[in-house]
């Protein structure tokens, strides 16, 4: 693996006597839209204030692509697009007012760059009306917009979806993973939506109380044929049907009508074909794979989220 | 280093695309104009000079350009933190001194500006409605003064300068530290203009430590008719007193603004 564009190295946050973040360490490749997952107060925010460079570190180090977040803080953060928290911007000036102010700050972000973006972000329509005018959905496309101008190689994003609708979500998660698919950078992604993680991550960090909990890479497809699997049968006498399947030798949970057995593709397959013999009606066969709000709520603890 | 220039562009942009910058510019004229046109139809006889009218008019404009400079400086900064905007201005390619320093000459350029404007429109319309003369400064101001009165006026408005740009810093420094406008206007506005009304009493204090206070140091013009506020303070003392204000004043906004962690 080519050198991380994201290095945070026993990071700890501390405040008086509270520990916000304890001994974070996490590598981020260029090209993968990374999650950045826990339950409200985990840290997550801190965690990225920190890698802008907002709040100090009381130990450790962050290194964006390779510079040091204290001491080449310049350096550093000319690699890093980001929207800390909501998108918000200069409310009294326009959207382009906006964009413009931001390009000043930056070398380098020609005028032909800034039109591109407001193309990009689909605002076209808009991008001259007073930003108090605009919806909330619409700011977080302006804050995308001010995050990729000058083309960086860390996108971060905290809690992008925040105030889209449907379409707007779906629209921003297939423009992020093309983004580090075909551009190639990296996208840091923090939010409580599971689902949307989901969807949208290569890998997904878990966050609890300031510590990292796990890192899990998401599946996305791919059947696994030789792995047990919880699958689901609905039928219509499931007390007899969970008797066939003592008689194969697997224990079956009832769930209301259902029946849930921990098995093989092949098996699921001469389980149905027993219970269809014995004159048990089979309604339905699903796969549970677990979410990964299953597999959170498994390492969080079960601690509420949201 | 990449064009420090912008940043300064972009404070004021961001001061001069907002509608209330040209109703304090607005109000300020008016005020002015208001003044010659009562003050001519008042005058029966028409014994007022131009003149004297311009250094009244020119007293009143520096304190309303106070208050403006002191809201302009505090809301620049203050603004940034209340709406959340300092996050993204922050997380730029620039380090976090030159940040705030450009944000401290869009302020000075200002109210420089401010008084540039009020000074031709002062003199002009007084020049329209009083006729046009010529008068020395010992006639308009005081037989203790001589020269031109334009010598005068321009060193006059030189010295009010001064103690707007360390008004306007002090007011620059509390929103800096505060991070909140309303307390920033508020407290400096306080300062100005109740404590320096109670400088007269302030400065018949008999003690020592009076010597330093900031209040009767402030306006400079004192010196101009020679006629100080305490006995034996002569203009090199009160600028060295102002001078070190103002480096306090200065320290400590860039010092509170490098080192604090932004969680707004």
């Amino acid at each position: 693996m080519e050198q991380p564009i994201v290095q945070l190295q026993q990071v700890t946050k501390r405040i008086g006597k509270k520990t916000i973040i304890n001994n974070l360490t996490l590598d981020l490749p260029l090209g993968e839209v990374f999650g950045f997952l826990g339950p409200n107060g985990s840290g997550k925010t801190t965690t990225i204030r920190m890698m802008v460079g907002l709040m100090a570190m009381t130990s450790g180090e962050i290194k964006i692509g390779g510079f040091s977040i204290r001491s080449e803080y310049q350096k550093a953060i000319r690699n890093v697009g980001a929207i800390v928290e909501n998108p918000e911007m200069y409310k009294y000036l326009t959207g382009y007012q906006n964009l413009v102010h931001f390009a000043r700050m930056i070398e380098g972000v020609t005028p032909e760059r800034i039109q591109e973006v407001i193309t990009l972000v689909g605002l076209e329509a808009r991008i001259h009306d007073k930003v108090k005018t605009y919806s909330l959905g619409m700011r977080q496309r302006l804050g995308v917009a001010q995050a990729i101008l000058h083309r960086p190689k860390l996108l971060i994003l905290d809690e992008p979806t925040n105030g889209l609708d449907p379409a707007g979500i779906r629209e921003l998660r297939d423009y992020l993973r093309q983004l580090s698919k075909e551009e190639g950078i990296a996208v840091f992604v923090s939010s409580h939506l599971l689902s949307e993680m989901e969807l949208m991550c290569d890998r997904v960090a878990i966050i609890q109380n300031g510590k990292l909990i796990d890192v899990r890479t998401i599946n996305q497809g791919g059947m696994d044929v030789e792995s047990n699997v919880h699958t689901l049968f609905e039928v219509d006498k499931p007390a007899e049907a969970a008797e066939v399947a003592a008689e194969l030798g697997k224990a079956a949970i009832r769930e209301g009508s259902s029946l849930v057995i921990e098995a093989n593709r092949e098996f699921v397959a001469d389980f149905n074909a027993r219970l269809v013999a014995s004159g048990i009606k089979v309604y339905g066969i699903r796969v549970q794979t677990k979410s990964l709000e299953d597999q959170f709520l498994e390492v969080t603890g079960g601690e509420r989220i949201v | 280093m990449f064009n420090f220039f912008k940043l300064v562009q972009n404070e004021n942009m961001k001061i001069y695309r907002r509608p209330r910058t040209y109703v304090m510019l607005g109000l300020l004229l008016a005020l002015i104009a208001a003044i010659s046109i009562i003050g001519y139809f008042v005058d029966q006889n028409h014994t007022t000079s131009a003149w004297s009218m311009i250094m009244t008019e020119v007293m009143i404009s520096y304190m309303l350009i106070t208050v403006f400079a002191i809201i302009i400086a505090s809301s620049g900064v203050a603004d940034e933190f209340t709406s959340g905007t300092i996050k993204l201005l922050l997380i730029r390619p620039w380090s976090r001194s030159k940040v705030l320093l450009s944000k401290y000459i869009a302020v000075l350029l200002y109210a420089l500006g401010m008084v540039v404007v009020m000074l031709i429109f002062t003199v002009i319309i007084n020049m329209i409605v009083f006729g046009f003369a010529d008068e020395t400064a010992a006639e308009v101001i005081s037989p203790l003064v001589s020269g031109s009165i334009v010598a005068y006026l321009l060193k006059y408005s030189l010295l009010k300068y001064v103690s707007l740009v360390v008004t306007t810093t002090l007011a620059f420094m509390l929103a800096t530290v505060s991070r909140s406008g309303a307390l920033a206007i508020g407290l400096s506005l306080f300062l100005i203009l109740g404590v320096n009304s109670f400088t007269v009493l302030l400065a018949s204090i008999k003690y020592k430590w009076a010597d330093y206070i900031l209040f009767i140091h402030l306006d400079l013009t004192q010196y101009l008719n020679d006629t100080p506020m305490r006995d034996g303070m002569t203009m090199g003392f009160s600028v060295l007193v102002l001078a070190i204000y103002y480096a306090v004043f200065v320290a400590l906004a860039w010092y509170v603004f490098k080192k604090r962690d932004v969680a707004a």
